[in-house]
């Protein structure tokens, strides 16, 4: 489906800018109702991470000693904008990228980490220990799971002959979900966006119980609130992204909301069927089986695709 | 340990997530690699002991009750016994009985409740919630005889004031029969979750001689292959009639301290069973005199954390001269310490709750920082205008 809007539109209300952090809110709720109804508790009331977002940036914005002042202040922008960014790349709502060119899916894809690597930078920028624990930690994770999951992502891809998010999308509607035609693949995926989203049991990087709120303990206020809404609008380009290749591709806005809140039904059970994992479980697992096996896939797909010429 | 001021120290407490009352732990770490660590007590220091001398002796019973709020009952078991010592009476059987029930039943719901959260500590929210939700069956067990989930206050000096009728009986082994499916399900769990296999097992491994060294004592020590357990090698109560067994296990790391405490609420739940089944009859309380005669009493109990002393002094009147309590958190933070070396910071949280600290209970003496020229001796007086002093 396509958009008659103007792009300046397009970046700022429909479907990028306003709304896509508007959903990005309802798909945190969503996650954080379906996580405490696992774990039989009641869960937050829909209205509660817009509430959440207009008290931290009615705050006071505390600048902690030792901060370097311009980068305290820029890195959450950066990040937020970083995420939106990507989110003209993808098909968000099953309406066609805002803006689309061949290989964008690398720009996505990076755009996503650029989020990650502010967190980071936000963290190492302070004196705080449980900052500086928190930012060595996020970016170790940027660094194991990255690889994976982009690999995985490159499999539909390679499949569809091009890399171009949109066309990789229309590939993925019109023929058998990858889902079962690269299973490994779609594992891979998935496990590689619970990562990327710092979701249990990849939290290390903000384990409470240990270092507060990781990288983010120095934030309050505006700086936080910017980071939070990253974090949300990344949750919603992951789920986008894994449904449109995975999925059957997304061809309007209530195969949107369907195949991706599936996905998160299931990110939701993983989150709370485990334990925390320690970073070097973290980077051990993903390493030494979540390379590998999408490298695997990579290879059976690479194989598939020639020998299916040949004959 | 030493102060080298070079080193990275990550902080934890008095104020921190991972911590439910007051501490102060620092760690110096290298990496994710801990180097050292240190503690610091006394944050919640209260002057109950102090508070016990200006109270009579069935005073000092409620007093002593809320020394701690998990392990309530056997605090005030453990004065009760010693003040009886002192008086020279004995409490009937059926009290008795009914003291060691209570005990058995708050130790399940202290272990559920250190399930839940050394279960947190290690980031495995569901099994959190799960365990927490099932321990209210064992408090509302506990409200059904005494009325209250937290301090029953079931204790009299020579004797209880609730007695256990046949109906709440019934309820008891209802209760009984759902906790026990609850652990069964527990233990399946954390016997084979692989993500929590991997944050328990071969952490913090403690040997039979080290835990020997440092004088660990209760669950911490018998996952260590110690079987030491008051209730065995000293009974008290009516522990000679209806013993329990002592659980060990050998592997010494936070696996086998998991597996201790679940493995002993199977066998409370056993004895809880017993005790009501053959429930002894007779009265509930005998009398004890008002003004306990002169003289000196230890007692011992063995609390869900380990062995709990008490030492009770009269002179003869109404009031204790000196009530001074050891519990048993005190002696385990030595393993604490020694085993965090050369661990990663992200097993510090579990090692800490795996001896299943009670901050507020350890919390028995502070010296404080003369602001006058007395330094030792303080009066009531001089103690409140520093305060007003210090908060104006």
């Amino acid at each position: 489906m396509n958009l008659p809007l103007h792009p300046i539109l397009v970046l700022l209300i429909f479907p990028g800018g306003l709304f896509l952090i508007a959903s990005g809110l309802v798909y945190q709720w969503a996650d954080r109702k379906l996580v405490a109804r696992f774990q039989n508790r009641i869960g937050p009331r829909f209205i509660q991470p817009l509430a959440d977002t207009i008290k931290l940036l009615a705050k006071e914005e505390i600048m902690p000693e030792g901060v370097h002042k311009g980068l305290f202040i820029t890195l959450p922008i950066i990040a937020l904008a970083a995420a939106l960014t990507a989110g003209l790349y993808v098909p968000l709502f099953g309406f066609q990228p805002a803006s689309s060119f061949r290989g964008d899916l690398i720009l996505a894809l990076y755009a996503l980490s650029v989020l990650t690597l502010a967190m980071g930078l936000a963290g190492a920028n302070t004196i705080s220990s449980f900052s500086l624990v928190g930012a060595t930690r996020t970016l170790t994770q940027l660094f194991s799971y990255e690889a994976p999951f982009l690999l995985s992502l490159l499999g539909p891809a390679i499949a569809a002959g091009t890399w171009q998010i949109s066309e990789i999308n229309t590939y993925a509607g019109q023929n058998l979900w990858l889902m079962i035609a690269q299973p490994i693949g779609f594992v891979v995926a998935m496990v590689g966006l619970m990562g990327k989203l710092e979701l249990p049991p990849f939290d290390a990087p903000e384990a409470e119980t240990e270092i507060v709120a990781g990288a983010m303990t120095e934030y309050s206020g505006r700086g936080y609130a910017l980071f939070r809404l990253g974090k949300d609008v990344e949750l919603v380009i992951g789920l986008t992204l894994v449904s449109a290749f995975y999925l059957g591709g997304l061809g309007n806005p209530l195969e949107f909301v369907i195949k991706t809140l599936a996905l998160l039904l299931v990110l939701a059970l993983l989150q709370t069927a485990f334990a925390r994992l320690r970073i070097d479980q973290t980077v051990g697992l993903w390493w030494r089986a979540g390379a590998l096996l999408a490298i695997i896939q990579l290879i059976a797909i690479v194989l598939g695709r020639n020998l299916g010429s040949i004959f | 340990m030493t102060t080298d001021t070079n080193k990275f120290v990550i902080p934890i407490g008095p104020q921190h997530p991972a911590l439910k009352e007051p501490a102060n732990f620092e760690f110096w770490v290298d990496g994710e690699i801990v180097t050292g660590a240190s503690v610091r007590l006394g944050y919640v220091h209260r002057g109950i002991e102090k508070g016990a001398e200006a109270r009579t002796w069935t005073q000092n019973l409620y007093l002593m009750e809320r020394i701690c709020g998990i392990c309530s009952h056997v605090h005030a078991t453990a004065y009760t016994l010693g003040v009886e010592k002192l008086a020279g009476v004995a409490a009937p059987p059926r009290a008795n009985a009914i003291r060691q029930l209570m005990g058995e039943l708050e130790r399940i719901h202290s272990h559920m409740l250190w399930l839940g959260v050394a279960a947190h500590e290690g980031g495995f929210d569901s099994l959190f919630m799960y365990s927490w939700r099932d321990r209210e069956t064992v408090m509302d067990l506990l409200e059904k005889i005494s009325g209250n989930k937290v301090h029953y206050s079931a204790n009299l000096l020579g004797g209880v004031k609730f007695d256990i009728t046949p109906e709440l009986a019934a309820e008891i082994h209802k209760g009984l029969d759902f906790l026990e499916e609850r652990n069964k399900f527990y233990l399946k769990v954390i016997t084979t979750d692989e993500t929590f296999i991997g944050r328990t097992r071969g952490i913090g491994t403690m040997t039979t001689e080290k835990a020997e060294f440092l004088g660990a004592i209760g669950p911490t020590a018998r996952a260590s292959g110690i079987a030491r357990d008051i209730r065995v090698d000293a009974p008290y109560l009516i522990y000679d009639q209806f013993p329990v067994k002592v659980m060990t296990h050998t592997s010494g790391d936070l696996h086998g301290r998991f597996i201790v405490r679940i493995n002993e609420t199977f066998e409370s739940i056993r004895v809880i069973r017993e005790i009501l089944d053959h429930l002894p009859g007779g009265e509930l309380t005998t009398r004890v005199p008002r003004r306990i005669p002169a003289g000196e009493a230890v007692s011992r109990v063995e609390a869900p954390r380990g062995e709990l002393l008490y030492f009770v002094a009269s002179n003869g009147s109404e009031k204790p001269e000196r009530v001074k309590v050891r519990t048993p958190s005190l002696c385990n933070w030595s393993t604490v310490l020694s085993l965090a070396i050369g661990l990663k910071l992200a097993d510090m949280p579990m090692l800490l709750s795996g001896i299943d600290p009670c901050f507020s209970c350890n919390d028995r003496s502070v010296g404080l920082k003369s602001a006058n020229q007395d330094p030792q001796i303080w009066s009531w007086e001089k103690l409140r205008q520093y305060g007003i002093e210090y908060y104006r």
